[in-house]
């Protein structure tokens, strides 16, 4: 049972570092704009379509396909940005039902052109087996993409805080007349947010391309996990999501392990009551607000 | 005569309503100007017209021969006009440093804001000890010292600064002030709001006086008498017209 426990804690912790790519572009864009982008997890999935088509029609590796793919979602996510930016009222509120239309739209389409079958990489070297001491069992897609996201999250981390754009978007999170003040268009940090929103969801889609497998309804699945991870966290706290997103991948795995794999989902959002009744703010997040 | 701000004749409001009433107000190079008045007489909306964060309906914005009706505050701040907003809205949940770095964000200032950084902290020792800190952790007087140097950082030719005694003890607010005629000293050019009379008038060169949206008295700031002045503030009937 030991090492059950432990092979769970593993697969939980790589599970959950894709979870926080996902996440992060969420809270991202949340905070930025103040919306929450109901199509976000769409994108994941179509980053994960545009690798399946590159590597089944031109036999590219999911790998080489990550610019064309970030390429793709970028501007599908520019098109959501210019969007929501053409509400003039209650954009917090009318943003949600935008963006969930368009996910639906960005799912047909998904089922619409590359069927509802479920696909995965044919790349045999992603799904080979990485053994640690007999004991943690992986594959090379979850080992590389372990590493991939771990290294993406940091690097968002030090944009956000050394580079003049990146302190500019959490300028405007945080004030956004104030950040005016500073010389900061908005726009242009909403525009960022979302581009690099993209570019941390494409990497996901990638993951889960090469590590498990993709079907048209996954972008709502994940779109709900971002969101629970962002609440989890505590909207805004970078470490805050990474954790969150881990938390969410071992109590996942832990469920699969000691009960069932359909309870899977549930799991995750029982957490997610408990924190809300628990520590409404999150479990990282600040105390209540000035105002 | 070029004044480095003119203002001409401007209505501004929020929406329907309208707030500033044919606004005229001119400001020389190098000195302070105080705009005095009630709360609710216009001059916070007079500065955010400025700013271009209230949408001016009539009259013109000229800084420096320049007219910049309409603007965007950003291209204001990349004028060199910039604000010090009343209720200091500094960024809570990022430290006292990357508060400060972020009035060096516009281009033109980026280039020396490590030295300007370093000039801050002389000037506010206080902020050099919780340069860490959250500045949401602040007191409101280290929060409104932040607000100043934030503002230096961006390297104002005109300097706005609304309220900056607002809520806080006497004795920081003798701080603050101490801070402001040292800049007044340097030479800047500075437009301050005020509700505390007698604080503006000691480092005022001029002084204009709002109620109701307009401006009713403007004077040099030695020729001003305080009880007069007090007369047209709480609209006393023995104050004269005008």
């Amino acid at each position: 049972m030991f090492e059950l426990t432990l092979q769970a804690l593993y697969s939980g912790l790589l599970t959950g570092t894709y979870y926080a790519l996902v996440a992060l572009g969420l809270a991202l864009v949340f905070g930025t704009m103040k919306i929450i982008n109901l199509a976000h997890g769409e994108l994941v999935l179509l980053a994960a379509y545009v690798a399946y088509t590159a590597e089944s029609q031109w036999s590219l590796n999911p790998l080489a396909a990550i610019p064309f793919a970030m390429v793709v979602v970028s501007v599908v996510a520019i098109a959501v940005y210019l969007l929501i930016d053409r509400i003039k009222k209650d954009r917090e509120l009318n943003s949600l039902i935008l963006t969930f239309g368009i996910g639906i739209i960005l799912t047909n389409f998904v089922l619409l052109v590359w069927s509802a079958d479920i696909r995965s990489t044919t790349t045999p070297w992603f799904q080979q087996a990485v053994v640690f001491g007999d004991l943690l069992f992986s594959s090379r897609s979850e080992i590389l993409f372990f590493l991939i996201s771990v290294a993406l999250v940091g690097a968002t981390w030090w944009w956000l805080s050394q580079t003049w754009y990146g302190r500019a978007t959490r300028a405007v999170s945080s004030d956004r007349k104030a950040a005016m003040l500073m010389g900061v268009n908005p726009r242009q940090t909403e525009i960022l947010s979302f581009v690099v929103a993209s570019i941390l969801a494409t990497v996901a889609g990638i993951a889960i391309f090469t590590g498990q497998v993709i079907e048209p309804s996954l972008g709502h699945a994940l779109t709900v996990k971002a969101f629970i991870i962002t609440v989890l966290a505590g909207m805004g706290s970078i470490p805050g999501v990474l954790l969150g997103a881990i938390l969410i991948g071992v109590v996942e795995a832990l469920t699969v392990t000691y009960f069932s794999s359909s309870l899977q989902e549930l799991t995750g959002m029982v957490l997610f009551l408990v924190v809300l009744l628990l520590r409404p703010q999150g479990l990282f997040g600040f105390g209540v607000r000035r105002g | 005569m070029s004044a480095a701000l003119d203002i001409k004749d401007i209505r501004a409001g929020y929406g329907a309503v309208n707030v500033l009433w044919d606004v005229s107000l001119s400001v020389e190079a190098g000195t302070t100007t105080a705009i005095l008045g009630p709360n609710g007489a216009g001059k916070s909306t007079l500065l955010r017209a400025i700013m271009g964060l209230v949408t001016v309906s009539q009259g013109d914005i000229v800084v420096d021969s320049c007219a910049r009706t309409g603007t965007s505050t950003w291209n204001m701040v990349n004028e060199g006009v910039v604000m010090v907003p009343e209720g200091r809205m500094v960024f809570r949940d990022m430290t006292v440093e990357d508060n400060l770095l972020m009035g060096a964000f516009p281009k033109r200032t980026r280039p020396r804001a490590q030295a300007n950084l370093k000039t801050v902290y002389q000037r506010f020792p206080r902020l050099s000890e919780r340069r860490r800190q959250l500045a949401g952790s602040l007191s409101g007087g280290e929060a409104q010292m932040l607000a100043l140097g934030r503002g230096l950082m961006e390297e104002p030719r005109i300097f706005l600064v609304d309220e900056p005694s607002l809520g806080l003890a006497p004795v920081i607010v003798d701080e603050i002030f101490a801070g402001l005629r040292q800049l007044k000293e340097e030479g800047r050019t500075i437009v301050l709001v005020e509700q505390n009379t007698y604080k503006a008038l000691s480092v005022a060169d001029y002084v204009y006086l709002m109620q109701a949206g307009k401006i009713v008295m403007s004077q040099v700031a030695a020729d001003v008498d305080v009880d007069h002045l007090h007369d047209l503030y709480f609209a006393r009937k023995t104050g004269s017209e005008h």
